[in-house]
């Protein structure tokens, strides 16, 4: 809930990565706590919604959970547009869906906003044995990148709530807090909502 | 491989297996979320009007099932497969007025339902699957699916990461059986057109089918007519152009039949394709519950790919003045999934998708899609550019 005299954030976010990385599986977990073995493939895209409260604002997230097939990649536009955060999931058993992450990123600074918030997150981390990337080399482009690096378990729920609460503190820094309803980038003057704050 | 005969008892099973439900008063009372099994076995989590309405359409489908059994004692047995009928929508002054009649009684007839007993035939006939399967050996697909065993490719891999995700808790597809015949299915199709390949969506898509169709082959050739005839081509091939034309088709006519919707949404800067993407690439049995996802199928089969746009604008349409009341995305999105999850008297979506959205001919919409085909090989065109250039700067 919001605190009173708190501002609240809309923020759209937007999950990309190579199929089977558990892109769904994370929003689940953070949505609605659940985790299933044998996740449905995404189609298009699936969208929920999840509200944090922090101590300096209330964040309102919608979230869009796009599908990792290479092929879907064309459609990817239509969901990264006007997002506030992107979230770009590995798998920390397989080294093609790294490099895959790799190439989103880079498509995100293209086109994307300068203060697109981003996460590099490297999912999986209860499978450790069969580990392919190594968290150094992870770290170390997400630095290079500007964005934040973190491991996390859909299965194990390892993780999660800090990605979250991460991205969305970052919202609330990059978001100014004093005037009441400002909006953050010019961009919204064409329609399209980064993200605004109300007082 | 699974036999035809284990095939039709467990529809059987599943429709003698399932009790006439009666929820209790105080079921009622509380607003009980209660979870059962519909007609094809798929589990199901719905209120006591819920489970009222599923009653309901069980009655229904028994009742249509007279009304086609009737019609086959008086007209005769596969009436409605001789070939100038199947194949009426050609309607030559040269024909018959008995052939006429009757393909207008089956366009209705269609429309209204074709019993689950009786779904497998007629489909395969009407779709033209049997007329693709006749014009090739009788044991292609036996010889296909024994030339394929054993390899590997991008495909096949990633249609074995897809099988167990696939309705996952179904009584039957999700068993090694069920698992085996849908693989068998997806990956001869890989192999059949190298430019589909496999694509995510598919598996849903042949799943089904699989459910219904009687045996694996008719159902893997069920697919194939879909993605060779039915649909527009390229919906599912490398960057999904067909789909992307079809999206902006269907822009284009929700301004022209829902322009009060198409103008809010607009306002509300929502991109209809946000949605419309899955139901068009899943044929809408991702959203829609079982029975109504096959009702459209059976009119999809018959009538063509323009069906999808008449079910995609009648879920608009049912929940227009709803939608008109939105502020924000969010709720837009909740309306439509909580209307197509709760869609389970299937005539209640195919009254509005038929009778109120007016009609639509296949040469109209093959027009738009003449116009729209430009656009979109140049926006996609585009944008390989652009990544292309990306990994010229890399090196």
């Amino acid at each position: 809930m919001a605190r009173p005299g708190n501002k609240i954030i809309q923020a759209k976010l937007v999950l990309l990565g190579d199929m089977g990385t558990g892109k769904t599986s994370l929003v689940l977990r953070f949505v609605k706590g659940q985790f299933f073995e044998n996740q449905e493939p995404t189609i298009g895209a699936a969208f929920f919604t999840q509200i944090l409260s922090l101590q300096e604002a209330t964040v309102k997230f919608d979230i869009w959970d796009t599908a990792g097939q290479e092929r879907y990649h064309s459609l990817a536009p239509m969901y990264y547009r006007g997002a506030a955060a992107a979230v770009v999931v590995f798998d920390i058993a397989s080294k093609d869906t790294f490099i895959r992450a790799k190439k989103w990123v880079e498509e995100l600074q293209r086109q994307g906003n300068s203060n697109l918030v981003m996460a590099l997150v490297a999912n999986k981390s209860d499978l450790e044995p069969s580990r392919e990337v190594d968290t150094e080399e992870g770290e170390e482009f997400a630095q290079e990148n500007g964005m934040f690096y973190i491991e996390t378990s859909a299965k194990t729920a390892e993780n999660i709530n800090d990605l979250f609460y991460e991205i969305a503190q970052r919202l609330a820094k990059a978001c100014p807090s004093k005037p009441s309803t400002m909006n953050l980038n010019n961009e919204v003057q064409h329609r399209r909502k980064l993200f605004c704050c109300f007082g | 491989m699974y036999g035809t005969q284990s095939k039709r008892d467990l529809a059987l099973e599943f429709q003698s297996q399932i009790p006439i439900l009666r929820p209790s008063i105080h079921a009622r009372r509380a607003n009980l979320t209660v979870k059962f099994q519909d007609l094809y076995g798929f589990t199901v989590e719905g209120n006591v009007d819920d489970v009222n309405v599923l009653n309901e359409v069980r009655e229904k489908v028994r009742k249509q099932g007279r009304v086609w059994w009737a019609l086959e004692a008086n007209k005769g047995a596969n009436w409605y497969l001789e070939p100038s009928i199947s194949e009426g929508i050609a309607l030559k002054s040269s024909l018959k007025f008995s052939t006429l009649a009757n393909a207008i009684t089956l366009k209705r007839l269609i429309r209204k339902g074709i019993p689950p007993l009786l779904r497998p035939k007629v489909w395969f006939s009407l779709s033209g699957a049997a007329k693709k399967k006749s014009t090739v050996p009788e044991s292609y697909y036996n010889d296909l699916s024994k030339a394929v065993e054993g390899k590997v490719t991008p495909a096949t891999r990633q249609i074995d990461h897809d099988l167990p995700r696939t309705f996952p808790g179904h009584p039957w597809l999700d068993t090694p059986e069920g698992h085996a015949a849908l693989r068998r299915v997806l990956v001869g199709y890989s192999f059949r057109d190298s430019d589909v390949g496999y694509c995510q969506g598919l598996n849903y898509v042949a799943a089904l089918l699989l459910l219904v169709m009687k045996t694996e082959e008719d159902a893997f050739w069920m697919l194939a007519v879909l993605l060779e005839n039915v649909l527009v081509n390229d919906c599912y091939t490398n960057n999904l152009s067909g789909c992307h034309v079809e999206q902006r088709v269907f822009k284009d006519i929700l301004v022209k039949k829902c322009p009060r919707i198409a103008t809010h949404l607009e306002a509300l800067d929502f991109d209809v394709s946000l949605v419309a993407t899955e139901w068009f690439l899943c044929l809408f049995s991702k959203s829609l519950p079982s029975e109504t996802t096959l009702r459209v199928w059976d009119v999809l089969f018959y009538e063509g790919a323009k069906v999808l746009f008449h079910v995609a604008l009648a879920i608009f349409k049912m929940k227009e003045d709803e939608l008109l009341l939105t502020h924000h995305v969010g709720d837009v999105i909740n309306i439509l999934q909580k209307t197509t999850h709760h869609l389970f008297d299937p005539d209640d979506l195919l009254t509005v998708a038929f009778d109120k959205i007016g009609s639509m001919t296949t040469n109209t919409i093959s027009k738009q899609r003449k116009k729209q085909e430009p656009a979109v090989m140049a926006e996609l065109d585009q944008r390989l550019r652009r990544l292309n250039s990306l990994k010229l700067d890399d090196k």
